[in-house]
């Protein structure tokens, strides 16, 4: 029996969607293990992250004070081969500050994380940003904010890599350890009743994106650019009206 | 006492006799309503990983994604333009020999296209509501494979009205048209015509 052509393009149409599918499943569980064995290589020398994104920034080679504490206490030994159970030979900080630039110059994104808590940020320093929380487990991030927005991250000493979905569109990333004076800050000011928020993220290199909602209760807020942020006074001026940002500190806790 | 209300007598009517041929039609729209249902339930409940492609060459998945349903709709303006050829709608034009393979390897091409894009949407993003242009893409995107289907399927039946394929051909494309807007042409709004 011949079968007619438009039945052939049906087949081949489902065909081709059954082996991306496929591909899809097996590329996160083969990314899950590659992620793991890159944390592990780059905690068995601590503090150096990886050549590449050590001379990207000096303050990334330094690794997180707490960090490394945390990899003196820990039991497991970072030389043991690389397990795929991403919670062997992963030194872990309880306390760390991720940020950097999405792939494909997007936007940026901020991960912070502080004991049991963890905030993150998105945004393209205008219409595009999301807030998320989330409780971060063994070196994994799995976050949710408004509106569907997702981000899903592996983090180890020096780095963060992970996925982050806003407005509909997934931005890859893979960011690095950072300090002060760089990171998170967020601002909630109240004018005339309605919710001013605003964020910041500050990189490595002094270079700063932030997006501001005018009005952060509605349902589905918009966003603009957010006005420059004095690092050393921690101040915007957003027209008449003075924003005073809080740093999302992982050390002290502070935004939490 | 008012008097009983009887209902008038039942007039007999002929049973309308629906046109055979569009009888042929049945089949193939349940296909087609399968399938667009199929995706977005599987769009609402699987739970989207976020999880994106990358291709060389490109800056971000996104952008893979924006050409990839760019050239779908270029194809498709390539469908749309010797479909009128081909019945004779575009008068100084007489219909060349080889536009009937034309209009099928490139209708070909740019189904595969949707095809790779769509898998991307429906695995790492899922079907959405959160606000009208996502909604209205989640939307257009299930009908217009369901759409894809219905005239895959019909194409294969003889004795369909003349209007069906017209009809399902249009219908395909200005969901994809739809589509885009909703996505390629918004992306590079926000974020710049870019590789």
């Amino acid at each position: 029996m011949k079968i007619p052509t438009p039945i052939i393009t049906l087949i081949v149409g489902v065909a081709l969607a059954a082996s991306l599918l496929f591909s899809s499943m097996t590329a996160v569980s083969a990314k899950k293990a590659a992620i793991a064995a890159a944390s592990a290589s780059a905690a068995a020398n601590t503090g150096a992250v990886s050549t590449a994104t050590a001379a990207a920034t000096s303050t990334a080679s330094a690794a997180q004070p707490t960090g490394v504490g945390a990899s003196a206490t820990t039991a497991r030994s970072p030389s043991a081969s690389p397990s795929p159970t991403p919670s062997l030979g992963f030194v872990i900080p309880p306390h760390a500050n991720y940020d950097g630039e999405v792939q494909g110059d997007e936007g940026m994104v901020a991960v912070v994380v502080h004991d049991n808590f963890a905030i993150a940020y998105f945004c393209n320093g205008s219409t595009q940003q999301a807030w998320f929380k989330g409780t971060p487990h063994d070196g994994k991030l799995s976050m949710t904010g408004l509106n569907h927005a997702s981000l899903t991250a592996n983090y180890a000493l020096g780095h963060a890599r992970g996925t982050v979905v806003v407005d509909g569109i997934s931005h890859i990333f893979s960011i690095i350890a950072v300090h002060k004076p760089s990171g998170l800050f967020e601002s909630i000011a109240v004018v005339r009743g309605a919710t001013i928020k605003a964020g910041w993220i500050v990189l490595a290199d002094g270079a700063q994106v932030g997006s501001l909602e005018p009005n952060a209760n509605s349902a589905d807020p918009s966003a603009h650019a957010a006005p420059k942020l004095d690092v050393s006074s921690l101040t915007a001026q957003d027209g008449g009206t003075t924003l005073v940002a809080t740093p999302i500190d992982a050390e002290t806790g502070s935004g939490f | 006492m008012a008097a009983q209300w009887e209902p008038p007598a039942p007039t007999r009517l002929d049973p309308i006799q629906p046109d055979p041929s569009a009888r042929l039609l049945v089949v193939p729209a349940l296909v087609g309503c399968l399938v667009a249902l199929t995706l977005g339930l599987y769009g609402r409940l699987h739970s989207p990983t976020g999880v994106a492609v990358d291709i060389v060459g490109f800056s971000s998945p996104a952008t893979v994604k924006a050409w990839l349903a760019t050239v779908a709709v270029v194809f498709a303006l390539v469908q749309m333009g010797s479909s009128l050829v081909m019945y004779g709608k575009v008068p100084w034009i007489s219909a060349p020999p080889w536009i009937g393979g034309l209009h099928r390897w490139s209708g070909r091409i740019a189904f595969i296209v949707t095809v790779i894009v769509a898998v991307h949407c429906l695995y790492a993003l899922g079907f959405e509501s959160f606000n009208a242009r996502v909604l209205v893409h989640s939307i257009a995107g299930c009908l217009f494979f369901g759409t894809f289907t219905v005239k895959m399927l019909a194409l294969t039946r003889r004795g369909m009205p003349g209007w069906v394929l017209p009809v399902l051909g249009g219908l395909a494309f200005a969901l994809l048209v739809v589509i885009w807007f909703t996505s390629a042409f918004w992306f590079f709004s926000i974020f710049g015509f870019r590789r």
